[in-house]
């Protein structure tokens, strides 16, 4: 028997018993949407996570942090090894594989002034070739050039940092507009504190020579990240260590004690390559004695949770899947009984045991896939409705959640729906399709 | 016993003799305790329900004494089954089937289904069926015990005018010594056992026929 014959013969056949064939299909409709739609709940939850955890920075980095700062680490302060983030470490960080590029991070409190508005800033040097690698957007202007000297960019907050000390009660208030400009070519950075407060200087001492000024320009400012790149300045790595190196001098006169090694870095950034990747760079940055610490840590722990949150959802559809496929099985059996002389007949006229069998299991699939089908439109009807009556509470719960909703069908999760239900047909058909198979053809006809 | 190609071959008993089941183990549809079947080199009761599958969609046609058409099926749709289990695409099946249905003079109610027609209609629909896939042999079980006597005569001329046509063994079951009398030969059983075997003439046969 050709396979459109058998698909139109079983789609006949539940046609003929309507109502049966509704109800039963009914039941699939409940079963795959209770699934469905549970898991999307989990799906959203999943997803949320991720998006929030996303708007706190990149999964792909992974800080380090000497471990010779920090005692938190338990391992390294056993191991007693103190591991410096120089040059040294940075190449040996590159070695490991996995690991896309290394950005060092050397970080300077500093203060600067454009114009009349002066502010605190924190400056960092790093290597302009790998900014993008690190997901610096430009906002206005142009990002870093590796030959670039004594030119700086901004996160897109820091502007809201200055202020004119002439002006006491100005501190820039909560406008929207930053009250300087910073890509401008006239600026003044510099290490000394109290530069542009002239009240604090009569104060000093008379030999306080202050570090001398140094003059950069801004080419510009970074496209707001919600991380701590919006409240960095950024220079070239090169050029900051020597402004540093520069300043050290009046800071050793000032009796400024100033440990740090210069080739020495605040700490590192490591990009890897995928997420998948960045459990084991972080184990191996910890062999090596640095702490190393990434969001994929945090993330993994909610998606565990989300998984806990699903499975128990998705459990409770299956259930009505389960009575779904009892209900697939018991109609197909009714069915068979009331057909016990026509598939004997059609069992005498020489169909093949195999076509009888697919006959059943075809119209016990059916209804799997229809069901699936409808249940699947009737699944993002609910996730539509939850969605829209949901985003409210939602709304209140500050960004978890806010953009995705509380109900999201993938199309992943839809596809599978789909095939699920099929086969969930296809299994509750099965063992009736074998009982139809294997009747005897006499018997069947005798049947009066 | 031995019946030939071609032959027309009537079961003779009263109910309960055993003939149906005769019938039934030349079909394959029940399994010998002992003895064999041999049917064009075949052994049936050595073949598993897949073969005897296949074996009865080549060459065994099916005439039931109570029809048995399938009752959501139109008359065409009945008598193409057979060419539907074999594989037969729907256009070709239909049009063998049209031409059946056109030779057993059922023309207009090619569309009917059977409760919408009367019980020769329907097991001229029947014939129609047995005949459509022209196998070797037909059976054809108490093929006219529901109808009356005009109608069954119609009926066993229909049947014997098709299995001449391709010289197929036509092998009817009966109780009926009437229609025992259009065989070529009758075997006569009572209580499971053969009691005789009666050839008849052919020309003889003709004659009656004709009459």
């Amino acid at each position: 028997m050709n396979s459109i014959d058998l698909f139109k013969m079983a789609f006949h056949n539940l046609w003929r018993k309507k109502t049966r064939t509704f109800l039963t299909v009914l039941g699939v409709i409940i079963g795959t949407s209770s699934i469905v739609v549970m898991l999307s709940l989990g799906i959203a939850m999943d997803q949320s996570f991720q998006e929030y955890i996303d708007s706190m920075g990149n999964l792909n980095i992974i800080e380090v942090n000497s471990s010779g700062r920090y005692y938190m680490d338990e391992q390294a302060s056993k191991n007693q090894k103190e591991m410096k983030l120089n040059d040294d470490a940075v190449s040996k960080i590159k070695a490991i594989p996995g690991v896309k590029a290394v950005m060092p991070i050397k970080r300077a409190s500093m203060k600067m002034a454009v114009g009349k508005m002066i502010g605190y800033v924190s400056v960092i040097g790093i290597h302009p070739e790998i900014m993008e690698e690190f997901d610096f957007k430009i906002d206005r202007g142009r990002l870093l050039l590796p030959t670039d000297k004594e030119v700086m960019i901004f996160g897109s907050q820091v502007a809201f940092d200055f202020t004119n000390p002439r002006l006491r009660n100005d501190y820039g208030g909560f406008s929207d507009k930053p009250p300087v400009d910073l890509i401008s070519n006239k600026m003044i950075l510099t290490s000394d504190m109290d530069y542009g407060e002239r009240r604090s200087n009569s104060e000093r001492d008379k030999d306080y020579k202050p570090p001398k000024p140094h003059e950069v320009k801004g080419v510009g400012i970074l496209l707001e990240s919600n991380s701590d790149k919006d409240w960095n300045a950024y220079m070239n790595m090169s050029t900051l260590k020597k402004i540093l190196k520069e300043d050290e001098k009046f800071d050793r006169q000032n009796n400024r004690k100033r440990n740090k090694d210069e080739n020495e870095y605040g700490n590192l950034k490591v990009k890897v390559e995928n997420i998948e990747k960045v459990e084991k760079v972080q184990e191996q940055l910890r062999e090596m004695g640095f702490q190393a610490f990434s969001l994929t840590d945090m993330l993994k722990s909610m998606k565990e949770q989300s998984r806990k949150t699903q499975a128990i959802l998705g459990g409770i559809g299956a259930v009505s899947l389960l009575v779904a496929a009892i209900g697939i099985t018991n109609t197909m059996i009714m069915s068979i009984y009331e057909r016990t002389r026509e598939i004997g007949v059609m069992k005498v006229l020489g169909a093949d045991l195999p076509d009888i069998k697919k006959l059943f299991l075809i119209e016990a699939a059916m209804i799997g896939f229809v069901g699936g089908i409808c249940g699947l439109l009737f699944s993002y009807l609910v996730s539509y409705g939850l969605n829209k009556i949901g985003g409210g509470f939602m709304g209140g719960m500050g960004g978890m959640g806010g953009e995705i909703g509380i109900s999201v069908i993938t199309p992943m999760l839809s596809g599978s729906a789909l095939i699920f239900s099929t086969v969930v047909g296809i299994v509750s058909g099965y063992l009736p399709a074998r009982r139809a198979m294997n009747l005897s053809a006499l018997e069947a006809i005798k049947t009066e | 016993m031995e019946i030939k190609q071609g032959e027309v071959c009537c079961f003779l008993g009263t109910s309960g003799s055993g003939k149906s089941t005769l019938l039934n183990l030349m079909a394959g549809l029940e399994k010998p305790t002992k003895g064999t079947i041999k049917i064009n080199g075949h052994f049936i009761q050595k073949m598993t329900e897949k073969q005897l599958a296949k074996f009865r969609q080549k060459y065994v046609g099916f005439i039931f004494q109570s029809y048995n058409l399938l009752p959501a099926l139109t008359a065409v749709e009945n008598v193409s089954l057979p060419l539907t289990f074999r594989g037969i695409g729907k256009s070709k099946r239909e049009e063998i089937s049209k031409k059946m249905l056109e030779a057993v003079g059922l023309k207009k109610y090619i569309t009917h289904k059977p409760t919408q027609m009367s019980g020769g209609q329907q097991q001229r629909v029947g014939i129609a069926r047995a005949f459509v896939s022209y196998p070797p042999i037909v059976f054809a079980d108490e093929p006219t015990g529901n109808l009356d006597s005009k109608t069954t005569h119609e009926v066993m001329g229909l049947m014997l005018e098709m299995a001449k046509e391709h010289n197929e063994t036509l092998i009817i079951v009966t109780h009926d010594k009437s229609i025992a009398q259009y065989a070529d030969k009758i075997v006569y059983i009572l209580d499971g056992d053969i009691q005789k075997i009666e050839e008849k003439n052919k020309e003889e046969n003709y004659e009656k026929e004709g009459n």
